[in-house]
């Protein structure tokens, strides 16, 4: 059920019309049109190799598509302008642990006020941060250095410096990758709270499944095209998506629960 | 204590480029670009000798551009190759040392020369060499302060900050561009072979120290001073090349400094 209160609700937060990728020559994209609708939590879903991160990086203007057009927030292709109103957390930094970047710093970086904070007081840089670090309960990593964050500890304070620039999109990529399985579920709490709470767009991609039936209103499937969309219930039973998946593939019902014996699914 | 003008030239080289190594080296060692640093550095060396050949005297401008092509064409070649970084860097790093030793063994007359450029001598530093690292001092240091936030984040993540308008293709290339010519011009001190421990051991020093990115930039800049003014200062009555003394004041600042890591493990809360 979306309750989200959507102020706009005609208004697509992306429209994608015939995309085409190729990679290396090989078709990765083939035709993909999409329509997100602005105010929603939605998840795109695909399994490893079927162009979800192609697609994402389109979107985000780090990939030129060979045709189609890409749409965000009503206005037009991902410019360097318009990508000023996009919210983008990756799956986990690259960070080489010589780089001493702290939490704090980190998130000074990401808005005008606190550009300077090379040179200014920490109290100052605190003060400015103060009410974003307290909505992502991120308070007490400030002094952390970002490169020794757990998984967990990293996607809060991502999506605290994305929130930073007050997005109307946000783009989540494989966001519980490096969460364990207690802290998926509070940290898909955090960001329906987050969602609510801003009325912005919320789009996260993944190939868990299971995360789906839970906390996203729509689901698009990918698999070199959008295969099947809808809601979660319609999406997870469509044959086609068992097909993307493969034919042993049984979607979960139920939130899963931490299995001591076996290996969990990727 | 008089100074000798060139005591004076060596310290004012070495305390203008020593900060500068130290602050660049932070990002350098973070973006894993210290073999890169050691390439252009060796591609000095055929900068040098292409120097001699054309009959300059002072070989500094055709060793700035050398390194600067090398530069250039590392990154040209991992765009348009699928070869790994370490490769094509070791093909031109042992491709521009053959071409400078070719060309330095056809030439009568610059054998003796050679261990100044491989090792560094004070005695080779001119006032053109000191107005130049005032001028790179001054280039780098305000072109890195102005653009931290973007640098920073580059580092952190390059794609996040492409999202964030950092137009992080053409950073990249401004970055190596002043990497290669605070590197070039700091050969005079420490030599090809020894140059690029001023822009690693700095940093990884300051690592060891401090606790932000803050302090690690500060401590570093303050390391390379130390390091690079100490060095010099010690070569002249030691009588030994300016390089070896610096790298190796370098690296007692360095040991010295994992005492630091074992009073801030002591200092820590235990879990």
């Amino acid at each position: 059920m979306d309750i989200a209160f959507r102020p706009r609700p005609a208004v697509a937060a992306i429209e994608v019309l015939d995309l085409q990728v190729r990679l290396g020559g090989n078709p990765v994209l083939q035709g993909v049109r999409l329509r997100i609708e602005a105010g929603r939590m939605v998840a795109l879903i695909g399994p490893n190799g079927s162009g979800k991160t192609t697609l994402l990086r389109c979107l985000l203007g780090l990939h030129r598509p060979d045709s189609g057009s890409i749409h965000l927030l009503d206005e037009g292709p991902p410019t360097p302008h318009l990508l000023r109103r996009v919210g983008y957390v990756p799956q986990r930094l690259p960070l080489d642990p010589s780089f001493l970047l702290t939490v704090r710093e980190f998130l000074a970086i990401r808005r005008p006020r606190t550009a300077g904070w090379f040179w200014r007081p920490t109290r100052f840089v605190d003060d400015q941060l103060h009410e974003a670090v307290a909505e992502m309960d991120v308070t007490r990593l400030l002094d952390r250095p970002v490169a020794g964050l757990s998984g967990g500890q990293l996607q809060r304070v991502l999506i605290c410096s994305s929130l930073l620039n007050d997005p109307e999109l946000l783009l989540l990529d494989e966001p519980t990758a490096g969460v364990d399985t207690p802290g998926e579920e509070d940290f898909y709490g955090l960001i329906a709270e987050v969602h609510r709470r801003r009325h912005l767009t919320v789009v996260l991609v993944s190939h868990d499944l299971s995360m789906v039936y839970r906390h996203a209103s729509r689901v698009y499937a990918l698999n070199g095209v959008i295969c099947c969309e809808g809601a979660p219930e319609e999406v997870m039973n469509a044959e086609s998506l068992r097909q993307a998946y493969g034919i042993h593939f049984t979607p979960y019902h139920h939130h899963h629960h931490h299995h001591p014996g076996g290996a969990h699914g990727a | 204590m008089e100074l000798e003008p060139f005591m004076l030239r060596a310290l004012l080289a070495a305390v203008l480029l020593g900060p500068l190594c130290g602050f660049i080296g932070v990002f350098v060692t973070a973006r894993r670009m210290s073999f890169f640093s050691d390439t252009i550095a060796h591609a000095a060396l055929a900068g040098v000798a292409l120097g001699f050949l054309l009959g300059l005297s002072d070989p500094t401008v055709p060793m700035v551009l050398f390194s600067l092509l090398v530069a250039g064409l590392i990154l040209w070649l991992k765009e348009r190759t699928h070869l790994l970084n370490d490769t094509i860097m070791a093909l031109l790093l042992s491709g521009s040392v053959a071409l400078g030793m070719v060309i330095l063994s056809r030439l009568k007359g610059f054998r003796g020369e050679l261990d100044r450029y491989l090792f560094g001598d004070i005695l080779s530093v001119g006032w053109g060499d000191v107005v130049l690292a005032a001028a790179v001092l001054v280039l780098v240091g305000s072109a890195l302060l102005l653009r931290l936030n973007a640098l920073s984040l580059m580092t952190a993540h390059p794609d996040l900050a492409h999202v964030a308008g950092v137009p992080v293709r053409a950073m990249n290339y401004a970055f190596v561009a002043l990497l290669t010519l605070t590197v070039a011009l700091s050969i005079r001190l420490l030599g090809i072979i020894l140059v690029t421990s001023l822009v690693v051991i700095p940093p990884a020093t300051a690592r060891n120290l401090a606790g932000s990115l803050r302090q690690q930039i500060l401590l570093s800049l303050l390391f390379g001073l130390a390091g690079a003014g100490g060095g010099v200062a010690l070569s002249y009555p030691m009588d030994l090349p300016s390089g070896p003394c610096i790298t190796l004041t370098l690296a007692v600042l360095f040991v010295a400094s994992l005492a630091g890591i074992r009073a801030r493990r002591s200092q820590a809360p235990s879990p």
